[in-house]
């Protein structure tokens, strides 16, 4: 293949560069509007015109503005939630593959009907939950981060399933089955076998998983309301989701700092996270 | 051999599965005493069903398949399960602002509301204490004729002279048979002195007004449990139960009695979204949007994904670039992402205003605010589509499109022909499943435009560019009236079409085939 630009490659060029132009403006947009003084976003001129590190310098300093608290909240979440839900969905999705029992169909099914119920609503009931855990023991209740992470643990077991499944079953059951003629147990063939051949699935899993805890806002906002415990979602909307004041500027710069880990993780790990996505489709 | 050695029944292994039950059941265990010491007993039965499950799992010596998912279902039923069997059972409750507490909560409040001050204003200087056995007492002196009363909670009788002494500005200072309370005293049990009532034997009670005088007040309104109806003595009016959470006039439905209580309604929030025009009407609305914004999210996301998966299809110059650099969108938290495209619209400041030479509002038109949706859906969604496209596209074995060719189809025959409809047939589940996820996209309506912009003026709820989940939420949270009852009713609906199309596509995609 020529790696020239071909008249064959003009439509391709243009047509990517055009996308290229539509991915860049607000990334670019929110770079300079991170660097501007004044917390307008681009208020005249798209042209960088005043440049200062103010709202870098707020989100160390300014203590109403806990931006680091928020970032580890955020992590602490993300990770924990990523970690514990890849287990239990590692261990699940190897029942639901390569073990037969009763109700297996049937629980799969169920799993993935119930998944697709509009969960947030049950948000009253949850809230209400909540409320009583805490009086029992704050550390798992509202208002704080690990009764949050419970909440997520909860919700993950139907997804991290199915996007699992799909990868288990193009794994040749000829593999146990040997393996289980040479003597070894089940628990055996899932942390010997299993386990290190899912490993890159279970990875990209568990990114998926971290980057759906960190974008994570409704259940966010409701159950963390005081200002040290939130998480960085919820504590840069308040910068701009007012109807009238709305500072732009540290929202900016926040978005930034919290994007470079993620975007970092997921351009190291792209050629996995494609995998993963394709897997259960590409088998045909 | 291989297995023998590595031995999951060897020490350690066994060091490590049983220190995590122990310590799992530890944990429990804490909890349900925690719970059982603050009597949250329901709580504590669930916590202590978990435990026994927990442990049943993993003691038994069969049941493998149970080790490998207990852990996952018990959370799974408590934090999925139970909530969403909730709300299933609201969509049946009439439960909404002025009826969301129990019905003995509501005959409470409705019969401290029934309270009212006599029409004569009878007044009572107060001496109040306590007896021997520490239940409130008082001496009740009519300030008009001076009269002499004895009251305690359950019963009064006129009192003489004598069994009190007073200092010389006439004020009660003590009382056979009766503490004085300290300052202390009245200033920590201020709530359960402001809700004493003396009962005066006609109907009406002697209520403390601060530490030194009662008023009169007469219990107007009255309930009778056997006929389970209310009766306003004052006005004559009879009150009953109007099976809807309400009690209502006798023969007069629709004048009732505040608050409410949540009531089994049955079918009447189902029936109400679909026959009353006031909720039908913007329901229908925001349904016929809910699709569309899924399909042209999908259908836009997928043809611009899908075009460029064909342009880096074959290594051109920049292709690792391009990749690396379109694939932004996906990367960066869609919250934030969002946020950002909402200040990008703004009509003052707003970049694209200024890019363009323009002043438009754009969250003020439905249609604008539509497109804008939709665009900003298309940024966020074309990555994946492109990642998915191109993982398709490797998997079309080339010699179906080297075969075409030598036949002599034109390189946009043999797209059409052949790469298309594999794709689509390819990808098919995928792209239901994407639907599924944009019918259900809150994020993106609720941080971008807020459902809006709405018509304030005939006070309606949804907006131009509410989805059914955001409309929901409103309904439940969102709005002066909070109708919990009616906003899960629209969930079930949400359920039943999101979980047609996944069971659909599940048959389609042939993955049960495979179990």
């Amino acid at each position: 293949m020529s790696k020239k630009i071909g008249s064959n490659n003009i439509w391709k060029h243009a047509l990517a560069i055009t996308l290229v132009l539509f991915t860049a403006f607000p990334i670019y947009v929110v770079i300079i509007t991170s660097f501007d003084p004044t917390g307008g976003i681009s208020s005249n001129s798209l042209l960088p015109v005043r440049f200062s590190l103010d709202n870098y310098i707020l989100l160390f300093t300014d203590p109403r503005v806990p931006y680091w608290a928020w970032m580890k909240n955020s992590l602490i979440i993300a990770t924990a939630t990523a970690a514990t839900s890849v287990a239990i969905g590692a261990a699940a999705a190897f029942a639901f593959s390569r073990l037969r029992f009763k109700g297996r169909k049937v629980g799969l099914k169920a799993l993935l009907l119930i998944q697709v119920f509009p969960s947030f609503l049950s948000l009253t009931a949850i809230y209400v939950m909540m409320e009583q855990v805490f009086l029992i023991t704050p550390t798992f209740g509202l208002g704080s981060i690990w009764g949050l992470y419970l909440i997520y643990i909860g919700g993950s077991l139907g997804v991290n399933v199915w996007l699992l499944k799909g990868f288990l079953d193009s794994i040749p059951l000829e593999l146990d089955e040997s393996a289980r003629l040479d003597g070894a147990s089940v628990p055996q063939v899932f942390w010997l076998i299993f386990l290190p051949l899912a490993a890159p699935v279970l990875a990209v899993i568990a990114v998926l998983s971290f980057i759906g805890t960190f974008n994570e806002f409704v259940l966010a906002s409701l159950f963390l309301q005081d200002v040290e415990r939130r998480t960085v979602a919820v504590g840069l909307q308040q910068f701009v989701g007012g109807q009238f004041t709305q500072t732009w500027g540290p929202f900016a710069a926040g978005s930034i700092i919290a994007s470079i880990p993620l975007v970092a993780i997921f351009l190291s790990m792209q050629r996995f996270i494609i995998g993963g996505l394709t897997a259960g489709a590409t088998k045909g | 051999m291989f297995y023998k050695l590595v031995g999951l029944r060897g020490p350690l292994a066994l060091f490590l599965k049983y220190g995590f039950l122990g310590s799992a059941d530890a944990a429990l265990i804490w909890l349900i005493s925690a719970a059982i010491n603050k009597s949250s007993f329901i709580i504590a039965g669930v916590v202590t069903a978990a435990l026994i499950f927990l442990n049943y799992s993993f003691i038994t010596k069969g049941a493998i398949p149970l080790k490998f998912l207990s852990v996952g279902l018990i959370f799974f039923s408590i934090f999925v399960i139970t909530p969403t069997g909730y709300t299933i059972l609201m969509s049946t409750y009439n439960f909404k602002t002025g009826n969301e507490i129990g019905k003995e909560a509501a005959l409470r409040e409705i019969i401290n509301n029934g309270i009212v001050s006599d029409t004569e204003g009878t007044a009572y200087d107060l001496f109040l204490g306590k007896t021997s056995n520490g239940k409130y007492a008082g001496i009740l002196e009519n300030q008009v004729t001076r009269e002499l009363l004895y009251a305690d909670e359950s019963a009064v009788r006129p009192a003489a002279e004598s069994e009190i002494s007073r200092d010389i500005s006439g004020y009660i200072t003590s009382a056979n048979g009766i503490t004085t309370l300290t300052d202390e005293e009245f200033a920590n049990e201020d709530a359960a002195i402001t809700e004493l009532r003396f009962p005066l034997g006609d109907g009406s009670y002697a209520a403390p007004q601060g530490s030194d005088v009662a008023a009169r007040l007469i219990q107007s309104v009255v309930y009778d449990p056997v006929t389970d109806q209310l009766e306003n003595t004052e006005l004559g009016i009879t009150y009953i139960d109007n099976g809807n959470g309400n009690f209502a006039v006798k023969g007069d439905p629709t004048t009732r009695l505040d608050p409410g209580w949540r009531a089994y309604s049955g079918f009447d929030n189902f029936k109400s979204l679909f026959l009353d025009e006031r909720l039908r009407d913007p329901f229908i609305k925001v349904f016929i949007w809910t699709i569309a914004f899924a399909f042209l999210s999908v259908g836009t996301t997928f043809a611009v994904g899908m075009a460029l998966a064909l342009a880096l299809e074959t290594p051109i110059k920049f292709r690792r670039f391009y990749r690396g650099f379109l694939i932004l969108p996906y990367a960066i938290p869609s919250f934030m992402s969002i946020l950002i495209w909402r200040g990008l619209f703004n009509k003052e400041y707003g970049a694209i205003n200024t890019l363009l030479g323009l002043d438009i509002a754009w969250f003020d038109s439905p249609w604008l605010a539509r497109f804008a949706v939709i665009l900003v859906n298309l940024w966020l969604g074309f990555p994946y589509m492109y990642l998915i496209g191109s993982g398709a596209l490797q998997s079309i074995p080339a010699e179906l499109e080297e075969a075409a060719s030598i036949d002599g189809a034109s390189e946009k025959q043999v797209f059409y022909t052949i790469k298309l409809p594999l794709l689509l047939q390819i990808l098919g589940p995928l792209l239901i499943a994407s639907f599924a996820f944009n019918f259900n996209n809150f994020n993106i309506i609720y941080l971008l435009t807020g459902g809006g912009p709405t018509n304030a003026i005939d006070g309606e709820v949804a907006g131009a560019t509410d989805i059914l989940i955001s409309y929901a939420y409103k309904t439940a949270f969102g709005s002066n009236i909070q109708d919990l009852g009616l906003s899960s009713a629209i969930s079930m609906v949400m359920f039943v079409i999101v979980g047609t199309m996944s069971m659909y596509t599940l048959k389609k995609s042939k993955i049960m085939e495979t179990l």
